[in-house]
């Protein structure tokens, strides 16, 4: 989708605070949410890309203004009303006046500190073949998901090469429609002069993550 | 049942724009009352993620990597070709990461343009501005322009590499050992590697070298 969300290459967006003090959190209740979405009970047709999809849905105004882990709570606050498990009435007030029938009990306390710093994979093998090689040409395609999708406008129709390739990982597009397949993930490197009309003849380059549903042969 | 369906969440946010408390610890602390009452989450394990947050996630676990990679080039090697595996040497984990090198002839910069992929299990919380717009926009069209803000130089004859994550994979840049450091050892020369070095947006440590003498 042409979301908010997808700021790369965008005006207007004034200057980058540079002198930001460099701590973890920047108010307790940062802390608190980041750490409430590691252990908050999750619905089985929940994903990452899921979660990520309904921040990029967060009305506009919002998404720009209001801040980060703000806007998490928000993220969530959205996918528990969509799933039936709460109200916005309860949201705004934080007491139930319903229940979630048939829920398991919430992550220990020992089960959260044995999940501190483990890594999640995505990838998984697959029966076919990747299409593209290390050094293939390859164009990016212009008509992507109107839902979620990781191919940014700045990058669609463009072309670039192949530098690497990665197997099979979890494709968000369909991910965040609760559907899981692995498709081939390439690393795609792109000369800025063919991503941006004012940029001069450069060896300086951008790289994208992108699925093989993406690309085209060039 | 979840219906995955965009309008439909587009509606809700209208909805929790206008009914949700404005001040956003409220919003918070609404939250997780609510979570508890209705049995999904446990107070005890926030609490462990919060404890763990200010005790073990944090930049100095990258700086551990970078230091190791200036001691030891077989893990350096390592490091370069299989990330995930070679950081697990120092007993730290982050699926799919891609070490980037610095030399005198490229310069990496990192960025997330969709949102905000960050290797946090090796940095810590990433910094609000590499959340916020000013620089996922410009990162990938003027990246010497963003380097340029945060006071960093690159010699027309570097190239700038950028890496937009769009994907799982996880990237850290290892920054160049600045001169003046022979003969350190590992924990002295981890603390010259700063957050903003692994990111890309600070490159020449050589001016930590004398505040750490």
């Amino acid at each position: 989708m042409d979301g908010i969300h997808d700021l790369g290459g965008r005006h207007g967006f004034g200057k980058i605070d540079v002198n930001e003090p460099e701590i973890q959190f920047h108010a307790p209740y940062e802390a608190r949410v980041r750490s409430i979405v590691n252990t908050i009970t999750q619905a089985p047709d929940w994903s990452i890309d899921w979660f990520r999809h309904c921040r990029e849905l967060i009305n506009p105004t919002d998404y720009l203004t209001r801040p980060y882990f703000d806007q998490w709570v928000q993220a969530y606050s959205a996918m528990l009303i969509n799933s039936g498990w709460a109200t916005v009435e309860e949201l705004a007030s934080g007491k139930a006046t319903t229940a979630v029938d048939g829920l398991p009990a919430p992550m220990s306390a020992e089960k959260a500190r044995s999940h501190v710093l483990k890594e999640r994979c995505f990838d998984a093998p697959v029966d076919t073949q990747p299409t593209f090689s290390t050094a293939d040409e390859v164009r990016t395609v212009t008509s992507v998901s109107n839902g979620h999708t990781r191919l940014p406008m700045y990058a669609r129709g463009k072309s670039g090469k192949v530098i690497d390739h990665h197997g099979a990982h979890v494709f968000p597009d369909a991910m965040a429609l609760n559907e899981k397949k692995h498709i081939h993930l390439y690393t795609v490197e792109f000369s800025l002069a063919a991503l941006w009309p004012e940029a001069e003849k450069t060896a300086d380059t951008v790289t994208l993550d992108l699925w093989e549903s993406y690309l085209e042969p060039a | 049942m979840t219906e995955h369906d965009s309008d439909h969440i587009a509606h809700i946010h209208d909805d929790l724009h206008s009914h949700l408390p404005d001040e956003p610890a409220l919003r918070a602390k609404a939250l997780e009352s609510l979570l508890v009452e209705k049995g999904m989450i446990d107070s005890a394990a926030v609490d462990a993620w919060v404890d763990a947050y200010s005790e073990d996630i944090g930049p100095r676990n990258g700086g551990r990597i970078v230091a190791r990679s200036w001691t030891n080039p077989d893990f350096k090697a390592r490091l370069l070709e299989n990330a995930s595996e070679a950081i697990k040497e120092l007993e730290l984990e982050q699926g799919h990461l891609m070490a980037r090198e610095n030399t005198e002839d490229t310069h990496h910069l990192i960025v997330c343009t969709l949102c905000s992929c960050y290797p946090m299990g090796l940095l810590g919380m990433a910094p609000t501005w590499y959340k916020m717009a000013a620089y996922r926009s410009r990162a990938v069209r003027d990246p010497r322009g963003v380097l340029e803000e945060f006071g960093v130089e690159v010699s027309e004859s570097t190239r700038v590499r950028v890496w937009d994550s769009t994907a799982e994979l996880r990237y850290l840049v290892l920054p160049q050992r600045p001169a003046g450091t022979d003969g350190w050892d590992e924990e002295r020369l981890a603390s010259l590697v700063t957050r903003n070095s692994m990111i890309g947006t600070h490159r020449d440590l050589s001016d930590r070298v004398a505040s750490a003498n």
